[in-house]
């Protein structure tokens, strides 16, 4: 059985279908990658999944049981973190504190939840910084910084919305490093991406979704080649 | 049939008051996602400013709109310039508590001033109301609507036709973009504060003659004109207009048909509902 | 070890009063500062740490009051019963007004809890039947207690003062378990970023719910408790929006999210407040507006706030 399987998603924002009959699954332990042109719809189906949408029809089902309609800090304890395009941390508490307060899923002691979020820094690197507040941080930082958040919550699926926006390119390489980290330790990843020299790199199966719908599903090398692909990003004129 | 029309026309008279108040604030609101609580005291400042005009200088209070409407319209200005303008960056909850010490302070200082003693404006010309067709229109009311009414086809045309006032609709519509078109965006903030405030002052001078005045009216208008604004839609000058002369209406019949006594509870229950279901109003620019 | 001498220091001031002085007015106006530090206090645990700025906790001061004097005056239940439960009634009438007004966020949710103060207000206006409407309840005569040889003197300012005293410490107490609970952290990361607080886990509703709770119900007591010290309630006097802003003032002024904060904000203001009542009759919130206007300005973490970092040179 598949650990996180998407069937039929749809959700409709007025008269607009934002995400349409969309379906994939996730294996465990696989590194997965979303990608699609600008507006395709790929933070929707993340949003969807995590709950901070609600469907408008189609199922998500994590090990078999359904997450329709459970609000965001339940899919948590489901299972599935996730990180935002747009970095949110909590911006006056300490990045110790972000990172605790994702611990205490798990740890209700503080000082254990504490000792658990200063291991989870160290190893995304940011072991040196624990005391500054999150604002403080570079965008790179910050990015890890919601890694770590999501880690300590457990995660059997990471989602990671746009690691690399923003990102040089050896921050980009230092990311894609995490991400192989990440899933060596047993977390499987699903990531949204349009730098695609690292997602290629780093992806064992690639999905595309272009106007909600999926218009391929296989390995990177496979997809990239795919006619429909290349005219969703590109136009029908060049392909 | 004929305590429905008189109820109707009161409600009509009334509304397009409350919807002055409301397009100070609905302004504001638009150009600098500002909500200033302290905008119900602006107009407060403007009835007292008729009162005291037509007490000291026997100004008739509709006339006195000139002396005023500028005044406040600089006073506005200088009040951004200095006081709200290095809190904005602070965020919308901080602004908002700025500007509920600010009401305070405003109303507390005209209480201790002018006492809390309730004032009216007594004009020769308000003892007989107009009877059209029969229902019963006060003049002060009647003047105040057409005033309001000329005043507010100004602001349509000034926001409309003239390069400032589409400058101030720029802004209210995407601030950067605005910046990047070469629009001072500090400059329309200021005129637009000033703007908002000379229309509360008008709203003020023109409710004088038809209220009881006291120091912490601006509480209750406060309240009445963020029902007014959210149900038309923050940040809509058109929803201004047809959410106070809709909130007229509701209270007017509402006291007729309902109880009088719950009139005011209406307009709540509405603004809550507004704001659960349709948070946009009928017309609005939308949460920021 | 300075926290501790600090809260100690705080402590003794407040059961001090009494002892050194048989003023009356000086001890009503301590009465007064103890009474705005509860309620200055119990606003702090949803607006400070929370983040959530209600403008309408003068809801749940009111039904504490009203519910306080109508089970005296009507069923004969002692106020200092009665007021535990003024407490509880404001917890019931919390849970519909969070079911309604959590579904917004930042100054929507201000205005709407404004919104719903305001139809409180005039239900309490016009229920003539339940509440006497304008007129209001009065107590005549409160029942004798005996404490030890003699009876309670109720016409002594004294006994109010202990009550009024203990309360006060209460909710400070409450406010300190708080903030060192995990409810507490997830508050401040809900103030911080409400989304980002529902993705790592935490449940935010319920977060926000039982802190309403816990914040209505030490408003309600001290809503029993200004009808049990008064004597008279009525709509104007517990319901207006002047009370809900205040117990803003108060908490913002001292310093939000902080256990001494509501003592100083009171301190300042309501003495101040009300020395120039005494003097001018009107007028006194005049300062609550400028120091408003100067602390957002100069010093946003408040006058307890600011000082601490002055103290301990960080953040």
């Amino acid at each position: 059985m598949a650990l996180l399987t998407v069937s039929d998603l749809t959700r409709d924002f007025g008269g607009l279908r934002a995400v349409d009959r969309f379906s994939f699954t996730v294996e465990a332990g696989e590194i997965l990658g979303l990608i699609g042109p600008n507006g395709a719809g790929k933070t929707t189906v993340f949003n969807l999944i995590t709950g901070f949408l609600r469907p408008t029809s189609g199922e998500i089902l994590v090990e078999g049981r359904s997450i329709v309609g459970l609000r965001p800090h339940a899919v948590i304890r489901r299972g599935i973190a996730r990180t935002f395009q747009l970095v949110k941390p909590f911006p006056k508490l300490s990045v110790r504190e972000n990172v605790t307060l994702a611990a205490f899923t798990h740890e209700p002691a503080r000082r254990r939840a504490e000792a658990v979020a200063c291991q989870i820094l160290e190893r995304v690197g940011l072991g040196d910084r624990l005391d500054a507040p999150a604002a403080d941080l570079t965008l790179g930082a910050q990015k890890r910084l919601e890694v770590a958040r999501a880690l300590a919550t457990r995660p059997r699926v990471l989602l990671l919305d746009e690691p690399m926006g923003g990102l040089n390119p050896r921050e980009v390489d230092e990311a894609s490093a995490l991400v192989r980290q990440i899933r060596a330790e047993g977390v499987t990843v699903v990531l949204v991406e349009h730098v695609m020299k690292a997602i290629m790199r780093i992806s064992e199966r690639v999905v595309v979704i272009h106007h909600g719908e999926k218009i391929a599903d296989g390995a990177p090398e496979r997809v990239v080649q795919d006619p429909s692909v290349i005219a969703a990003y590109l136009g029908t004129r060049v392909a | 049939m004929e305590t429905f029309v008189q109820s109707l026309v009161s409600g009509v008279l009334t509304g397009s008051l409350y919807a002055m108040i409301g397009l100070g604030l609905t302004v504001v609101f638009g150009v600098m996602r500002i909500i200033n609580l302290a905008h119900g005291d602006l107009v407060m400042l403007g009835m007292y400013g008729a009162f005291w005009s037509h007490v000291l200088w026997r100004v008739d209070p509709f006339l006195s709109l000139v002396i005023w409407v500028p005044l406040m319209f600089l006073g506005g200005m200088l009040l951004y310039r200095f006081l709200l303008r290095p809190i904005v960056p602070g965020g919308e909850l901080n602004t908002l508590l700025y500007t509920a010490g600010l009401s305070l302070l405003i109303a507390n200082l005209a209480l201790f001033s002018w006492t809390g003693d309730y004032r009216t404006i007594k004009l020769p010309y308000a003892i007989t109301p107009l009877r059209p067709f029969g229902i019963a229109v006060p003049i002060p009311l009647a003047l105040a609507f057409a005033l309001a009414a000329v005043i507010t086809l100004a602001l349509y045309l000034f926001l409309a036709r003239t390069d400032l006032g589409r400058a101030i609709r720029a802004t209210s519509q995407n601030a950067e973009a605005a910046a990047l078109m070469g629009i001072d965006v500090e400059r329309i903030a200021m005129i637009t504060f000033g703007l908002g405030s000379a229309l509360a002052g008008a709203a003020g001078i023109l409710l004088a003659p038809s209220l009881y005045l006291y120091p912490t009216v601006g509480e209750i208008l406060i309240a009445k004109c963020f029902v007014i604004v959210v149900l038309g839609g923050l940040g809509s000058v058109a929803g201004a207009i047809a959410g106070g002369i809709l909130l007229g209406l509701v209270e007017s019949l509402g006291a007729v048909y309902v109880s009088v006594a719950y009139k005011d509870t209406i307009g709540f229950v509405i603004f809550l509902l507004v704001l659960l279901f349709r948070p946009s109003g009928l017309f609005g620019v939308g949460k920021a | 070890m300075t926290r501790v001498a600090i809260v100690a220091v705080v402590l003794i001031l407040m059961m001090a009063p009494p002892l050194v002085t048989t003023n009356q007015f000086l001890l009503h106006l301590a009465i007064t500062v103890l009474l705005w530090t509860l309620l200055g206090a119990s606003w702090n645990l949803l607006g400070g740490f929370a983040g959530q700025v209600s403008f309408g906790h003068a809801t749940f001061f009111g039904v504490g009051a009203y519910a306080t004097m109508i089970l005296y005056l009507r069923l004969g239940l002692a106020p200092w019963y009665g007021m535990a439960l003024g407490g509880a009634a404001a917890v019931l009438v919390s849970l519909p007004i969070g079911l309604i007004c959590f579904r917004l966020r930042g100054p929507y949710f201000s205005l709407s809890t404004l919104a719903v103060a305001e139809i409180v207000r005039l239900v309490a206006l016009n229920w003539e039947a339940l509440t006497n409407g304008p007129v209001g309840l009065l107590i005549t005569a409160l029942p004798p207690v005996a404490l030890g040889t003699r009876g309670i003197n109720w016409e002594s300012k004294v006994p109010f003062y202990c009550i009024i005293a203990v309360l006060a410490a209460l909710a400070m107490a409450a406010t300190w378990i708080l903030s060192r609970a995990r409810l507490g952290a997830y508050l401040l990361a809900i103030r911080e970023d409400e989304d980002a607080a529902e993705s790592v886990g935490i449940d935010t509703v319920r977060a926000k719910v039982l802190t309403l709770a816990l914040s209505a119900f030490f408003t309600g007591l001290g809503g029993g408790f200004y009808g049990f010290y008064f004597h008279y309630v009525d709509p104007d006097a517990v319901f207006p929006i002047a009370v809900s802003v205040e117990m803003v003032f108060i908490a913002v002024v001292g310093g939000l999210a902080t256990v001494i904060g509501p003592v100083i904000g009171a301190v300042f203001l309501t003495t101040i407040g009300e020395l120039f009542r005494e003097r001018f009759q009107v007028g006194h919130l005049i300062f609550y507006g400028l120091f408003m206007m100067l602390v957002i300005r100069y010093l946003p973490e408040g006058i307890w706030g600011g000082a601490r970092r002055a103290w301990t040179g960080r953040r």
